[in-house]
């Protein structure tokens, strides 16, 4: 999901029709775009947009370019006349095997507000992030065209190329950019594993920019006062390069201003030949309306689908056999298949007005063995007095170690935790149990408390997830006892023969401690929590507790889940 | 009192405890317990059926109590601290205040306080540092140290004038204090004529009822107006028991359960689904990864390699595929299922036609924990395959469980974005306190995702968002009391 921040009257001004704020919001669904949050005073609309495969729609422009097509305003592919602008961009072999595409245009004639201007950096910004990959895909920069000479240098430069960084005052050298700079420290990384520096030059020399990393400080400054601008995306991908072009220059256009097309001048080892960037050539995809017509249960002719398809700022040409081609406006890379049209003929139609049928797929219901078998015991246990809990299985690793006087465990450890509470997962239950009884020390006893939930384990070869069944007793009265009449009482109803044998555990009173066994197979464990564990958790009574992994009753039906 | 008294009858322990009332004016609770060598409870139990009885009458006095703080205590013993540097000085005059503070023994804050006291009441001089008295026979808070001692002697003592100062200086706390008086309204010598002693009981007993004396004994009525004590059962977790409603409601309309494990391969998280190897949501940010072990092993089925194509060229699809070079170790990584479609994904193999399943699964994203997102939480979502199935029924789907399961008849369809469906809906529902609200989505499965596991129908895949429904359901506004610790809240939370 992608999140901008936009004003509600500059919206309305740009479609040009005034709209309530509840009809603002019915039109930007169709652009799958919420509105999470007006901020009156600011006159800022926070707008949340879920689609990750459509970058532009990720700005104003783009969203009104389809409210326009759902108001019947505009129908069809936007389209703008491109001239040559006599520049072109010579690509250098040398970043053949690191950010060898580039894409550029020349836009004039640009008259962008204060608040166009901010959204244009905004939505550039989100396309650098999200489908540019942290700019790793794809990266955007802008230059003022009156300091560029052609042709541009598209090439690599030695570490000690200087130039002043955007925000600075002073020249510092391409290493010294990644290592101190801020955009350096954020994005260096990605140059550091080419090996390479790649570099953007103007024909005299200077310096336009270090991609993906940080524009020249005044040739690649943006403002208000800007008319005339030289636009460029590299990239690791073709494709990627110039759809995010189109979908600039389309923006561009939008306001107003003309598109002049760059020639990029591609060496045999990138790309076999010359390009003339915008690429606006048309793609298409044929359609049978038939196979759509099911898929969706409505009906559809071909004049029907032109219409709907326009509606969505597509174009569209009907052909024999009930068929159609339509044509893809060159800011969209999203259309992989007929699916994709499917779902614009539909949005187009409105799914409200679509409606639902009283569908039927007649098959027969049911829990799984295990989940039956988990309500069997949570039903025994519930009527052991025990209060259900449903606990965190990403827990704190000092939870199920220290806290209950345990060394390291075989725990399946996160890499990126966000914080150190939530870092492992839990192999097993008890600990969580202590946990919420000491999180509890003000609330009366007896606290009779049980989970029946999942725990992950692993061994050498494998990772699996499985369901225990904990039951903890805190009270001043509370002894061994009250734990084994309970764990007998849950394996009598479960009409399952087991033997508790004397053991030691650092978490439990030497020979108050037994371990659950059933035929040869060691699955549980019960005692009287050892007192050093109450007294670092600060639980001043005795508490008793067992835990049964639920897998090993052999009258039950839970099995492990393996991850592979 | 009527002239013509009526007979009472009473239990011999009742008569008992009512000539022990009679033989003084009054007698407070405690001292009857202390005479009686009764317990509370059957004290309490004894005297309701005098009272009961308009014999004796139960008088509530509240009083005020003068209780000394712990620095009362420590006054009262070691004397206030301006009279101990009074006391200092008469023997070490003029004094500096370090060295006053070693005689003394006790903290700065304090002396200090001491200090400004003495100089408020002109009874010290202080030159460049030097602490002096300033007339020779000098008293101070004579009358306030006589309090103190007395109060510690638990004596009783005036303390009116000084009550104020007292308790600014936080030496003393003045509690409220409940004495239960027990008197006779009727002495029993009056009454004694009009008594009949009775073997009367509370509780009947295996032995009464067995050998008939229940016809002639009494049971003693109770007072119906007291509030029984606090009871604690075994009860299932509410929000538990809310996803059991909700499976029996799945299973009702014909859904097998599926269920899968926690620790997922990004194969069946991702690549089955039709993710791309370098979409933003396989990023550190939005997926928790396992640092140990950080791989598995991918499926050595045939689905891997038809996977496989699908990204990279749309396999036998018609799809233009993700065209890059699909990495079978980028998909044999370790996360935490992010997303309880994964559940689905692996249903997909060998899927019956036609067929209906859901999983409830417990799911993990990296968020930082607030009163709307938790890093731990519950999905709810499944499949639909029929050869006749339809983007129409979709929504009929949608509709049945926006009516049935959340309950919600005022919902609107929204065009929506999943990465593995085509095309995607959001049911979203107005609620008339927060108002829109995403309860739920479905989508049609791409062909990319099912043809790789032979499937040639359409799939619905759908998702209820369990968390909120119950939220909405309940008036629960933070959502982390779904997984609550609180023990109160657990025993008392309401089931209707």
């Amino acid at each position: 999901m992608v999140s901008i921040k936009a004003s509600y009257t500059k919206i309305l001004e740009f479609l040009g029709k005034e709209l309530s704020m509840e009809e603002l919001e019915d039109l930007l669904s169709f652009t799958k775009t919420e509105i999470d949050d007006y901020v009156k005073e600011e006159d800022m609309l926070v707008l949340d947009i879920k689609t990750s495969n459509r970058p532009d729609l990720w700005c104003v422009e783009g969203m009104i370019r389809e409210i326009k097509g759902i108001l019947d305003m505009e129908k069809g592919i936007p389209s703008y006349e491109v001239e040559q602008s006599g520049f072109s961009v010579k690509v250098d072999s040398a970043l053949a095997s690191s950010r060898p595409y580039i894409a550029c245009a020349i836009a004039k004639k640009i008259n962008l507000d204060d608040f166009h201007i901010k959204q244009l950096m905004q939505h550039s910004e989100k396309i650098d992030n999200s489908y540019g990959r942290k700019r790793k895909r794809s990266s955007i920069g802008m230059y003022n065209l009156s300091m560029i000479q052609n042709p541009v240098l598209y090439e690599t430069a030695q570490k000690s190329h200087k130039f002043i960084p955007l925000g600075y005052e002073k020249e510092m050298s391409l290493d010294k950019i990644l290592d101190e700079h801020e955009k350096g420290l954020e994005f260096g990384q990605i140059v550091k594993d080419y090996g390479i520096y790649p570099i953007l030059l103007s024909a005299d020399g200077m310096t336009l920019s270090l991609p993906p990393v940080i524009n020249s400080n005044d040739v690649g400054r943006i403002t208000e006062d800007t008319t005339e601008c030289l636009i460029e995306v590299t990239g690791t991908n073709f494709e990627t390069v110039n759809v995010v072009l189109n979908i600039l220059c389309q923006t561009m256009a939008d306001h107003g201003a003309e598109i002049y097309s760059v020639v990029i001048e591609y060496p045999p080892e990138i790309h076999k030949e010359h390009v003339i960037t915008p690429l606006l050539e048309l793609e298409s995809i044929t359609v049978k309306l038939d196979t759509v017509e099911k898929y969706l249960d409505v009906k559809i002719n071909a004049k029907k689908a032109k219409e709907l398809m326009q509606k969505r700022r597509f174009e569209c040409k009907e052909l024999k056999d009930n068929e159609i081609e339509v044509l893809i406006p060159p800011y969209r890379k999203d259309i992989l298949h007929w699916v994709d049209i499917a779902e614009e003929l539909a949005i187009a139609l409105d799914y409200n007005k679509i409606g639902p049928t009283k569908w039927t797929v007649l098959t027969t219901g049911g829990l799984l063995p295990e989940t039956e078998s988990e309500n069997v015991v949570r039903e025994i246990l519930v009527g052991a007095s025990g209060i259900e809990l449903v606990t965190n299985i990403l827990t704190d690793p000092s939870i199920l170690t220290t806290n209950v006087n345990l060394d390291k465990q075989e725990l399946v450890i996160i890499e990126n935790p966000v914080s150190q509470t939530s870092s492992v997962l839990r192999n097993q239950i008890f600990p969580n149990l202590i946990n919420v009884v000491s999180k509890n020390t003000h609330e009366p006893y007896p606290q009779i408390i049980f989970e029946v939930g999942e725990v992950v384990k692993m061994d050498k070869n494998d990772v699996w997830t499985q369901t225990n069944a904990a039951f903890c007793i805190a009270d001043a009265d509370a002894s061994f006892e009250d734990a084994h009449k309970r764990l007998h009482h849950l394996m009598k109803l479960l009409n399952t023969e087991y033997k508790i044998e004397n053991t030691t555990h650092p978490s439990f009173t030497d020979g108050r401690c037994g371990m659950i066994s059933i035929g040869d197979i060691q699955c549980g464990i019960i005692g009287e929590i050892n007192p050093l564990i109450l007294e670092k958790n600060q639980i001043w009574v005795p508490v008793v507790c067992f835990e049964v992994e639920l897998p090993s009753i052999p009258t039950l039906k839970c099995k492990i889940k393996k991850t592979f | 009192m009527s002239s013509v008294k009526k007979k009472i009858s009473l239990a011999p322990e009742v008569v008992k405890l009512y000539k022990e009332i009679s033989m003084k004016d009054e007698i407070s609770i405690d001292e009857l317990k202390d005479v009686t060598k009764l317990d509370h409870g059957k004290l309490e139990y004894l005297l309701g059926a005098l009272t009961s009885n308009n014999l004796v009458e139960r008088i509530i006095e509240v009083k005020k109590k003068v209780l000394l703080t712990e620095a009362g205590e420590i006054a009262a013993v070691n004397q206030l601290v301006e009279r101990r540097i009074l006391s200092v000085l008469k023997e070490n005059q003029p004094i500096n205040s370090s060295e006053l503070s070693k005689l003394l023994d006790t903290d700065n804050r304090e002396m200090n306080a001491g200090i400004g006291y003495l100089k408020k009441q002109g009874l010290i001089d202080i030159v460049q540092g030097q602490i002096s008295l300033s007339q020779k026979e000098v008293e101070v808070s004579k009358d306030i140290q006589e309090i103190l001692v007395e109060l510690s002697k638990r004596n009783k003592v005036d303390i009116q004038n000084y009550e104020k100062t007292l308790l600014q200086r936080n030496l003393i706390a003045i509690e409220d204090e409940k004495k239960i008086i027990i008197k006779a309204i009727v002495k029993f010598e009056e009454m004694k004529t009009n008594i009949v002693e009775t073997s009367d009981i509370s509780r009947l007993t295996p032995e009464m009822i067995r050998n008939g004396t229940w016809r002639k004994t009494k049971l003693r009525e109770y007072n119906l107006d007291v509030s029984p004590p606090e009871f604690f059962t075994g009860r299932k977790q509410p929000y538990a028991r809310f996803l059991d409603e909700v499976k029996q409601k799945l299973v009702a309309f014909g859904f097998q359960e599926m269920r899968g494990p926690i620790v997922e391969l990004e194969y069946w998280n991702f690549d089955a689904l039709f993710q791309a190897q370098d979409h933003p949501s396989r990023e550190w940010s939005d997926v928790y990864r396992i640092a140990k072990p950080s791989k598995g092993k991918l499926p050595e089925e045939d689905h891997v390699k038809l996977v496989q194509k699908a990204h990279e060229n749309g396999y036998d699809t018609g799809s233009k595929g993700w065209r890059y070079k699909w990495d079978p170790m980028k998909s044999a990584r370790l996360v935490l299922r992010a997303q309880g479609t994964s559940v689905s994904a692996r249903t997909l193999v060998g899927l019956p036609i036609p067929s209906k399943y859901f999983s409830i699964s417990r799911c993990f994203r990296p968020d930082t924990t607030d009163t709307t997102h938790l890093s731990e939480f519950n999905q709810a979502e499944g499949i639909v395959c029929d050869p006749s199935i339809t983007f129409r029924d979709l929504l009929g789907i949608l509709e049945t469980f926006a009516i049935e399961i959340s309950e919600a008849p005022n919902y609107t369809f929204k065009p929506d974005y999943y990465p593995f469906t085509e095309p995607s809906v959001e049911l979203s529902v107005k609620d008339p306190k927060i108002g829109h609200v995403e309860y739920g989505g479905a989508g049609i499965f791409r062909p990319e995702v099912t043809r790789p596991f032979g499937i040639d129908d359409p799939v619905i895949a759908w998702g209820l968002g369990v968390d909120r429904l119950f939220m909405v359901k309940y008036g629960i506004t933070d959502i982390r009391e779904l997984y609550s610790y609180k023990l109160d809240w657990l025993r008392s939370a309401r089931m209707s």
